[in-house]
C-alpha cells in the first residue's frame, strides 16, 4: 500500500469492530423478521409446542378476518391524520420561530421539552386531562352531557390519541424543519425582497420548496412513526377501546401474540405490517423522493 | 430584518405562543395536579393551580409503588444503552468509511435498514429471540443436519437454551440494533479532510493509533449528541421493556408509571398521585434536555443528514 491511499486496507480488524454490532442487529433484527414470515406459514402451538406448515392457512385467515381489515383502516386512518398534523403543525411553528422576534428563543428552547417525556407517561397526563369527569373538558361536559366522552365515543378517543401523538412529535420534527430554514441562505431572501416579494410570498415561494429535502424526510419518519409509536398511547390513554375503536394494528398483534397466544396470527399480521411499512417507505422514495431538488 | 413586518411578526408571535401553551400547558397541569390532595380532585376536579401536597403525593410515590426501583432500571437500561450504542456505532462506523473492504457498502446497507423496522413493529418475535438467544443456532444446526450428526455421536441433539427475558441485558440488546448511530458517525467522518488520514499516515499513525489518538477526540460533540439522544430514547421506551420484563422488579419506571392507572373506567383514580408519579418518571430527562439541550438539537439534526 502507498502512503497516498486514503484507506487503511487491513483485512481482519475491520471485520472485528464490525462483528459485535453485527451480531446484535443479526440477532435481535434479522432473526425476528425472518422469523415473522417463517411462523406466517406455520402454525405455532404456544409454549413450544411444536409447528406445522400450513402454506397460506394463516394469510386466508387473517385476511378475512373482519377486525383485522378494521384495525388495519384505524392505523391508516391514524397514520394519515396524525403524521400530517405532526409535520403541519412543527411547520407552522418552524417558520415562525425562524423570524428574529423576541418569542422565538424561549419558544426554541420549550418547544423541545416533549423529547424528554415518554409517549406513555404522555398518555397518562392526557388520560388524565381529557378525563370525562375530571379533565378541563368536565365542565363542558356538565352544561351539555355526554358531549364529551371518550370512555364511550370512538371519534373522543381517537382525537385524544391523535392529540397526544401531536404533542410527542413536536420535538424531532421542529427541530429539523428550523434547520432546514436556517440553512437557507439570507442572501435569497433578500434577493426576492429585492424582486418585491412579500414576507408572506417569501414563505411560500422561497422557504417552502427550499426545504422541500426536511419535509421530505419528516413525512417519510412521521409514517413509520406513527404506525408504530402509538402503542404506549394507546395502552394508557384507551386501551384499544371503546369497542375497538382506537384498535389499531401494532396494539391489535399486541394483544393477539401476548394475551391470547395466537402467534401465528400475530406473526402473520407482523409480517404484513412490516411489508406495507416498507413498500410505503419505498414507495414516498420513488414518488416524493424524485421531485425534491436536492441542489441549493 | 429585511424589511419591516409588523403583521408577519404579530402572527409569528401568537402562533409560537400558541404553541407553548399547547406544550406546556399538559405540564403545567401535571404539576398542579400532582400537588393537591385527593379529596381536592374528587371536590373540584382538574387543578388550575397548585397546591401544597406535593410532597406527599412524591411521598406515597416513593413507599407505597415500586418507581423507586424501576427509576434505578431505567436508569441503568438508558445508561448503558447510550454507553453500547455510541461504542459499537462508533466502531463500525469507523470500519465501513476508513478501511478499504469490499463489503462496506453491504454492511452499511444492512445496519440501516434497522432504522425502518423499529423494534415495536417486530416485538412478537423478537421476544421469541429474546426467550432464547441460541434458538437461531438451534435451528442451524437442525436445518444443515449438524444435529442429526451429533446426536448420532453423543446419544442426544444439541439444544442450548438461554433466555434473556426480565434481565437487564435483554431489556437493552435488541434496543442496541438500530443503525442511527452509525449513520450519524459515518456522516461525520465523510466530512473530515482527507488530508488529516494522509497526514496521519505519513506519520506512521496505524489504524488503532488513528483511531484513538485522531478520530476519537474529533468525534467528542458526536458522542455527546448521541449520547443524549440514545439515553432520552432508552429512557422513554415503553413495549419493549414492558413484555421482555415480568416482574415489577425488573421493569422500568415509564412502564411502572403506565401501571398504575387503573385498567377499567370505574371510580376516579388517585389521578394527584399518579400525575407526582408522572413528574418523577419525567424529571431526569427533562433535567438532561435542559442541561443538554445543545447536544441534543445537534443529535437530531445530525442524525438526519
Amino acid at each position: 500500500m502507498t502512503s497516498e491511499s486514503t484507506l487503511f486496507s487491513n483485512r481482519w480488524l475491520p471485520v472485528l469492530l464490525v462483528a459485535p454490532f453485527m451480531l446484535l442487529i443479526v440477532l435481535f433484527f434479522y432473526v425476528p423478521i425472518f422469523q415473522a414470515f417463517y411462523w406466517s406459514f406455520f402454525l405455532e402451538q404456544p409454549f413450544g409446542g411444536g409447528s406445522m406448515f400450513v402454506g397460506l392457512d394463516n394469510f386466508a385467515r387473517v385476511l378475512s378476518d373482519r377486525e383485522f381489515w378494521q384495525a388495519g383502516g384505524r392505523t391508516l386512518v391514524f397514520m394519515v391524520t396524525a403524521s400530517s398534523l405532526a409535520v403541519l403543525i412543527p411547520l407552522i411553528l418552524a417558520v415562525a420561530a425562524d423570524r428574529k422576534i423576541r418569542l422565538s428563543l424561549p419558544a426554541r428552547n420549550v418547544l423541545v421539552w416533549p423529547k424528554g417525556v415518554a409517549g406513555a407517561s404522555i398518555g397518562v397526563v392526557f388520560a388524565f386531562v381529557f378525563n370525562p369527569f375530571v379533565g378541563i373538558l368536565a365542565p363542558l361536559n356538565k352544561a351539555f352531557p355526554g358531549i364529551w366522552a371518550p370512555g364511550i365515543d370512538g371519534t373522543d378517543a381517537f382525537i385524544t390519541l391523535i392529540a397526544a401523538h401531536v404533542w410527542s412529535g413536536i420535538p424531532f420534527n421542529f427541530v429539523i424543519l428550523l434547520a432546514g430554514l436556517q440553512s437557507i441562505p439570507r442572501t435569497m431572501q433578500q434577493a426576492a425582497a429585492m424582486d418585491g416579494a412579500g414576507p408572506w410570498r417569501r414563505i411560500f415561494d422561497v422557504q417552502l420548496p427550499l426545504i422541500m429535502p426536511q419535509l421530505f424526510l419528516t413525512l417519510v419518519l412521521e409514517f413509520t412513526e406513527s404506525v408504530t409509536s402509538a402503542f404506549a398511547l394507546i395502552d394508557t390513554i384507551t386501551h384499544g377501546g371503546p369497542g375497538g375503536a382506537t384498535t389499531l394494528l401494532v396494539y391489535k398483534i399486541y394483544k393477539d401474540g401476548f394475551s391470547g397466544y395466537d402467534l401465528s396470527g400475530a406473526a402473520t399480521q407482523t409480517a404484513i405490517l412490516m411489508v406495507f411499512v416498507i413498500l410505503l417507505t419505498a414507495a414516498q422514495f420513488v414518488f416524493l423522493g424524485r421531485r425534491i431538488n436536492y441542489e441549493r | 430584518m429585511i424589511e419591516n413586518a409588523r403583521s408577519l411578526n404579530i402572527a409569528a408571535s401568537v402562533i409560537l405562543l400558541a404553541g407553548m401553551l399547547y406544550i406546556l400547558g399538559p405540564l403545567y397541569l401535571t404539576l398542579a395536579t400532582a400537588s393537591q390532595s385527593y379529596e381536592f380532585l374528587l371536590r373540584n376536579g382538574l387543578a388550575w393551580y397548585p397546591g401544597d401536597q406535593f410532597f406527599n403525593n412524591a411521598a406515597r410515590i416513593f413507599t407505597e409503588t415500586r418507581i423507586p426501583i424501576q427509576m434505578l432500571n431505567s436508569l441503568a437500561v438508558a445508561f448503558s444503552l447510550a454507553i453500547a450504542t455510541c461504542i459499537l456505532s462508533f466502531l463500525s462506523a469507523y470500519a465501513i468509511v476508513y478501511f478499504r473492504i469490499r463489503w462496506a457498502g453491504v454492511a452499511f446497507a444492512l445496519i440501516l435498514a434497522t432504522i425502518m423496522l423499529p423494534v415495536d413493529i417486530r416485538v412478537i418475535t423478537t421476544y421469541q429471540v429474546a426467550s432464547n438467544v441460541f434458538s437461531p443456532v438451534n435451528a442451524l444446526l437442525d436445518v444443515t443436519g449438524l444435529n442429526g450428526l451429533i446426536a448420532k455421536a453423543f446419544g442426544a441433539p444439541v439444544q442450548l437454551e438461554l433466555s434473556v427475558l426480565n434481565t437487564h441485558f435483554g431489556l437493552i440488546a435488541p434496543l442496541v440494533a438500530h443503525g442511527t448511530g452509525t449513520f450519524l458517525f459515518r456522516q461525520f467522518f465523510l466530512t473530515l479532510p482527507k488530508d488529516l488520514f494522509k497526514a496521519a499516515r505519513m506519520d506512521g499513525a496505524g489504524p488503532v493509533r488513528f483511531m484513538f489518538d485522531i478520530l476519537l477526540p474529533l468525534s467528542r460533540t458526536s458522542f455527546a449528541a448521541l449520547f443524549v439522544l440514545t439515553f432520552l430514547s432508552g429512557w422513554i421506551q415503553y413495549l419493549w421493556p414492558l413484555v421482555a420484563s415480568s416482574t415489577p422488579d425488573m421493569q422500568t419506571a415509564v412502564v411502572g408509571l403506565a401501571r398504575l392507572l387503573p385498567d377499567s373506567d370505574g371510580e376516579v383514580p388517585d389521578f394527584p398521585m399518579i400525575m407526582a408519579g408522572a413528574v418523577i418518571v419525567s424529571l431526569v430527562p427533562l433535567l438532561m434536555i435542559a442541561l443538554l439541550q445543545r447536544y441534543l438539537v445537534q443529535g437530531l439534526v445530525l442524525s438526519e443528514k
